[in-house]
């Protein structure tokens, strides 16, 4: 076991607050699941984690110091790290594809891959083709299968996988021009734009609406149907709801791989579109109270 | 070997509270099982990962969330690149 001043890099005398700090620099760039491929990185936390054990507390540090231990006692043994599970390869419900999602779907990129080395045998393979569709915001939301009709007359049968983004490029394999040799033909790229919806806007992951409600729904709480991109949903609406509260309808934004998105429901509160005598002869009569103005933060 | 929210609490000496934030903010994704919540032990490891973040490192709530999602995206990277170096060493 090093000593383990010299191992967080302090002086005998440092205080336990530059110990604490010597630590902190020297986790924040040893961590093991910061550092996942790096064994090295991993064998220095170690040492770095049972000198800090050792240092940070007084009554240690003096035995330690007094000769009456020495360094070797104070190593833990931790339990696994973070990463060697999220490396074991099993699905799990964090990993997260878009450090390279742009790259195509992950079946496209590694078909690209063999290709690639089966293609070294072959001269001639076909142009790739580029087109363009814009389809429904529901389609990217939910996937559906689409339609390309072709400049030649032809058509091309696909599916849109669901939760696709603005701009992303399916490949459609040998859906490209023919070679004239006797290799494969090229693939189709088709870059896909979504259409705007009428009262659904997305944003990553999450779905936002705004969702009108009238007065008495507004004061008096209601259950409220609520569309999302997978059907109509009750909201349950709280008693004096305001315009501007914001529900978040779990699971019910875009599902793609590597999780699901929220629905965020704006509720606005809507007064009846003709004058109502009944609710003004009402309100006429009925006041708040002086406390309830609600621009007094407006006041200078 | 599933765990159950009784026992994630005791082996990760963290409280009721503590855990339904970092479910909520998606920290952690438990699996939703009938009648109670189950975790894994990548799940243990994830919130002793968590702590270390907060507790060691002195990352504020908001930062966690960054650093988990980099992770995240790191493996999600390296399982792609350890199946890409693996088939092209297929013959």
């Amino acid at each position: 076991m090093k000593d383990p001043y010299e191992v967080l890099g302090v002086a005998r005398t440092a205080a336990p607050d530059d110990i604490r700090k010597a630590y902190r620099r020297l986790a924040k760039k040893l961590h093991p699941d910061l550092n996942p491929g790096d064994k090295q990185a991993e064998a220095r936390f170690k040492d770095v984690t049972a000198a800090n054990d050792l240092l940070s507390d007084p009554g240690k540090r003096q035995k330690f110091d007094s000769g009456e231990i020495d360094a070797s006692g104070a190593e833990r043994t931790r339990q696994q790290y973070y990463k060697d599970f999220a490396a074991a390869g099993a699905a799990s419900p964090y990993e997260n594809s878009s450090g390279f999602a742009d790259f195509g779907d992950g079946e496209d990129l590694f078909a690209e891959l063999f290709r690639r080395q089966a293609g070294q045998k072959r001269r001639t393979r076909g142009a790739d083709l580029h087109y363009r569709l814009a389809i429904s915001f529901l389609d990217a939301v939910n996937g559906a299968t689409q339609r390309l009709t072709l400049p030649d007359g032809g058509s091309l049968d696909f599916s849109i996988p669901a939760g696709i983004q603005e701009g992303q490029t399916l490949r459609l394999r040998g859906k490209g021009a023919p070679t004239r040799g006797d290799g494969e033909p090229g693939d189709a790229l088709v870059e896909i734009s979504i259409n705007p919806h009428r009262f659904f806007v997305r944003e990553g992951d999450d779905i936002y609406i705004e969702l009108p409600i009238t007065l008495a729904e507004a004061v008096l709480g209601a259950r409220v149907k609520t569309p999302t991109p997978t059907g109509a949903v009750m909201l349950t609406v709280p008693k004096g709801s305001n315009t501007g509260a914001i529900f978040r309808l779990k699971g019910k934004g875009v599902a793609r791989r590597g999780g699901v998105g929220d629905e965020l429901v704006k509720l606005k509160v809507m007064l009846p579109s003709e004058p109502n005598a009944e609710l003004e002869a009402f309100l006429s009569t009925w006041s708040p109270g002086t406390n309830d103005d609600p621009r007094k933060d407006m006041v200078s | 070997m599933m765990i159950t929210t009784t026992e994630f609490l005791a082996r990760t000496r963290m409280d009721r509270a503590t855990l339904e934030i970092w479910i909520e903010e998606e920290w952690l994704i438990p699996i939703e099982t009938s009648p109670e919540r189950a975790f894994t032990e990548a799940d243990l490891a994830r919130a002793q990962l968590i702590r270390d973040l907060m507790d060691d490192l002195g990352v504020n709530a908001e930062g966690v969330g960054v650093v988990l999602n980099l992770v995240d995206q790191v493996h999600g990277l390296r399982n792609a690149l350890a199946e890409v170096v693996a088939s092209a060493r297929a013959p």
